[in-house]
């Protein structure tokens, strides 16, 4: 393993942290600019390059034509993937998803399922039969934290307006024609904080992280719902903090949530 | 006149005194990087842009404990390889962070530098700037040194290794002011440019 | 395209491609280096339909240990491909294609990187394919040279890459993918050191006859070398120098250089005096 934070810069986050300020300048809850690059990868049915800070993730979807489960025959679904690739960090390492890509990829994809973003049903072709099945995977490109939030983004604004393939006959895709566009209901946002010297970070960067004892993140839509919770990493939070969080997750929710629809 | 070169780029047919990041092909001399390459000079050699720092003897180095063994200490110089030093030569116990200012007294076959004369820098705030850009901070005959000193009123060491150390005085305007020069370290006048970025930051106050 | 392509098509006949570029004509191919602030070099590629990314770390320690070599750096390429970067959902994890692409890239930078001069370490040279049309692992070297170069590693030359080959019975360069799928297609990716002409990558894939490579390897060196021009552009771009002011500044290039380094490291030993307000 290649380490190569150094622990000087970490004790200068905590001890920064400590007096309320950020190495960046932003205030604690102060998330990062970004900004959301749609269509680039023409074979995907969408796409999106999201930039949050110097981080830098690409999603793209594929949607394929598959049989429904069992127990839900007119449902269509979706699987994501995350994957934090070499080229983005000296310390990330080629080979098999590790224990934080698949958190990632799985907390990401409980907001969106949780909140019922997506129709299931508008993605049912015949019942019982056939129905699609969006694949989204994401890639980082730069890592400098938070993955979490920037990987949710580029999965939200990825399926908005996403293009339908178009079938034939015998339900086979017909390469390059497109018939209709996912709508999503529901816009769920992640928000990601963590616990640095005993003050609580929104949007941490790559050092932030690492200098974090603890990590929480959760998804929130426009109509009040909570739609995921996740706490990461060791150390723990008061009742008072999450709530704080929470309050700041819708908060931060609608500024988000008005540049993915503008996107 | 200066130009930008790129890696296996000609910079001269005849012969020439052979400088730094060159290398000769068939009597012809080529650039080996990406560098600013002056052909009117009566040698040829690039100035790199870009580049990990290579320790070269009578280097000053700002280093950081990464490892604390038995022994001594692993020192990371932003290097390919750590370096060790050996606990009888700090007076004082280090712990993993703390910074020391140091020179390479030897550098062996493997590019591993050997350090001496460590010294703790205690506080202060550690800026990384590429490597290779360290000369145009400390400027002819520590010119460009001694003008930030004195515009940030600040204790400066510059390590060759891409590390700038400092204290007291105005960091963050050292810190703008060594961003600002690293962007600009191949253009021409930048130590006018630099005072003209210290009186506009004056005024801005 | 429409899926009925029963239509026979002969370059020979309509003098021009289906998308109508000259048979010696490469697709737009753009570049832009530094880009992956992260990594110690990196480069953003187009060309065509394909968008790639390339990243280099290094040299670094080499690791695991066993990997490292005592005389020379130890290059570890990889290339991968998007799940979504083909028009048929990849899966994810790298497939053989994938590794015997990584193999071959690594290969064609061993010779233009002076790796001698960096014992016991490694270069790793990472490309990611986000979207591809026919000719992806070219992109991916010629972005990886660039890559190479904006991380300050020394080298004899860039490394500039291009497909060659037959389609649509004519020889041409850069096929895209219908070209790829003709009947009579024939795939030669090509990559050299743009000075010597030295060859550091071919491959291929196909019938040809002797008369035919005789051409087409001609050709072929030819379009490397437009895609060197870009190449070498991209990385000038990154830099511009400042004003037209030919001016030499405090830094002098060459032997004297050497002098004032080491003028000032002394200095940089003394204790730098402290401007008391």
């Amino acid at each position: 393993m290649r380490s190569t934070v150094l622990d000087y810069d970490v004790s200068k986050i905590v001890e920064l942290a400590r007096q309320g300020k950020r190495i960046d300048g932003r205030a604690l809850d102060q998330m990062r600019e970004f900004s959301i690059q749609k269509n680039i990868a023409e074979n995907a049915e969408g796409s999106a390059l999201v930039t949050l800070g110097k981080t830098k993730v690409i999603a793209g979807l594929k949607m394929e034509v598959g049989t429904p489960y069992p127990d839900s025959p007119d449902k269509g679904s979706i699987s994501i993937g995350a994957e934090a690739l070499p080229l983005a960090h000296s310390e990330y390492e080629s080979g098999r998803p590790s224990m934080s890509e698949i958190e990632i990829a799985r907390v990401v994809d409980r907001g969106i399922r949780e909140s019922k973003a997506i129709d299931f049903n508008g993605l049912c072709i015949k019942e019982g039969e056939a129905v699609w099945v969006g694949y989204l995977d994401f890639y980082v490109l730069n890592g400098d934290g938070n993955i979490f939030d920037a990987g949710a983004i580029s999965a939200l604004a990825t399926f908005n307006n996403a293009k339908i393939p178009k079938l034939n006959e015998n339900n086979k895709i017909v390469k390059h024609e497109y018939n209709g566009t996912i709508k999503l209901e529901r816009l769920p946002v992640l928000t990601t904080f963590v616990k640095v010297g005993g003050k609580i970070l929104l949007d941490p960067t790559y050092l932030e992280e690492k200098a974090a004892e603890a990590r929480y993140s959760v998804s929130t839509t426009e109509d009040g719902y909570m739609a995921a919770m996740q706490k990461g990493i060791g150390g723990s939070f008061t009742v008072d903090e999450v709530n704080y969080m929470i309050e700041k997750g819708f908060e931060v929710g609608a500024e988000v949530r008005k540049k993915i629809i503008k996107s | 006149m200066k130009k930008i070169v790129i890696p296996g780029e000609l910079l001269s047919v005849e012969r020439k005194r052979l400088g730094g990041n060159v290398f000769v092909s068939e009597g012809k001399i080529y650039s080996k990087v990406l560098g600013i390459s002056d052909d009117e000079s009566d040698s040829a050699s690039v100035v790199p842009l870009q580049g990990k720092y290579i320790p070269q003897v009578e280097d000053t180095v700002v280093g950081v404990v990464g490892r604390v063994v038995f022994a001594g200490y692993g020192i990371n110089i932003n290097s390919f390889t750590e370096s060790f030093i050996p606990k009888s030569a700090v007076r004082e116990q280090l712990k993993v962070g703390d910074l020391v200012l140091s020179k390479v007294s030897n550098v062996n076959e493997m590019r591993e530098a050997e350090l001496s004369f460590p010294k703790r820098l205690f506080g202060g705030e550690v800026v990384e700037v590429t490597p290779v850009r360290t000369p145009r901070l400390i400027g002819k005959n520590g010119s460009m040194l001694e003008l930030l000193a004195k515009g940030t009123n600040s204790e400066i060491y510059i390590g060759k290794n891409g590390r700038v150390w400092a204290r007291n005085g105005n960091l963050e305007l050292l810190k703008k002011v060594v961003l600002f020069i690293e962007e600009n370290s191949f253009k021409s006048n930048l130590t006018n440019s630099v005072e003209d970025f210290f009186k506009k930051a004056v005024k801005g106050n | 395209m429409s899926k009925n392509e029963e239509v026979v098509v002969d370059y020979k006949k309509t003098k021009k491609r289906l998308d109508g570029r000259k048979m010696d004509e490469i697709r737009p191919l753009s570049i832009k280096a530094g880009v992956i602030p992260n990594a110690d070099g990196s480069a953003y590629l187009e060309w065509g339909q394909n968008k790639v990314y390339a990243a280099v770390y290094g040299p670094r320690e080499a690791l695991p240990k066993h990997t490292a070599n005592p005389l020379r750096a130890v290059i570890k390429a990889e290339y991968r491909m998007a799940s979504f970067s083909v028009p048929e959902r990849k899966r994810p994890g790298p497939n053989r294609r994938d590794m015997e692409i990584s193999k071959v890239l690594g290969e064609a930078l061993e010779r233009a990187v002076f790796v001698e001069q960096f014992p016991n370490t490694e270069i790793g040279v990472y490309v990611e394919v986000v979207d591809s049309n026919a000719g992806s692992r070219v992109a991916c070297l010629t972005a990886a040279s660039v890559a190479l170069a904006d991380a300050g590693m020394p080298m004899r030359d860039l490394v500039s890459a291009t497909g060659i080959g037959k389609a649509f019975n004519e020889l041409v360069v850069d096929l895209d993918k219908a070209e790829e799928d003709a009947p009579d297609a024939v795939d030669i990716p090509i990559a050299i050191l743009p000075n010597s002409e030295e060859i550091v990558l071919l491959q291929m894939d196909g019938l040809l006859t002797k008369k035919e490579w005789d051409q087409l390897v001609k050709t072929g060196i030819a379009a490397c070398k437009k895609v060197y021009e870009i190449q070498k552009k991209a990385l000038q771009e990154k830099f511009k120098l400042g004003e037209a002011s030919e001016k030499l500044v405090e830094e002098k290039v060459g032997e004297k250089k050497v002098n004032t380094e080491k003028v000032v490291s002394k200095e940089a030993n003394k204790k730098i005096k402290k401007v008391k307000k």
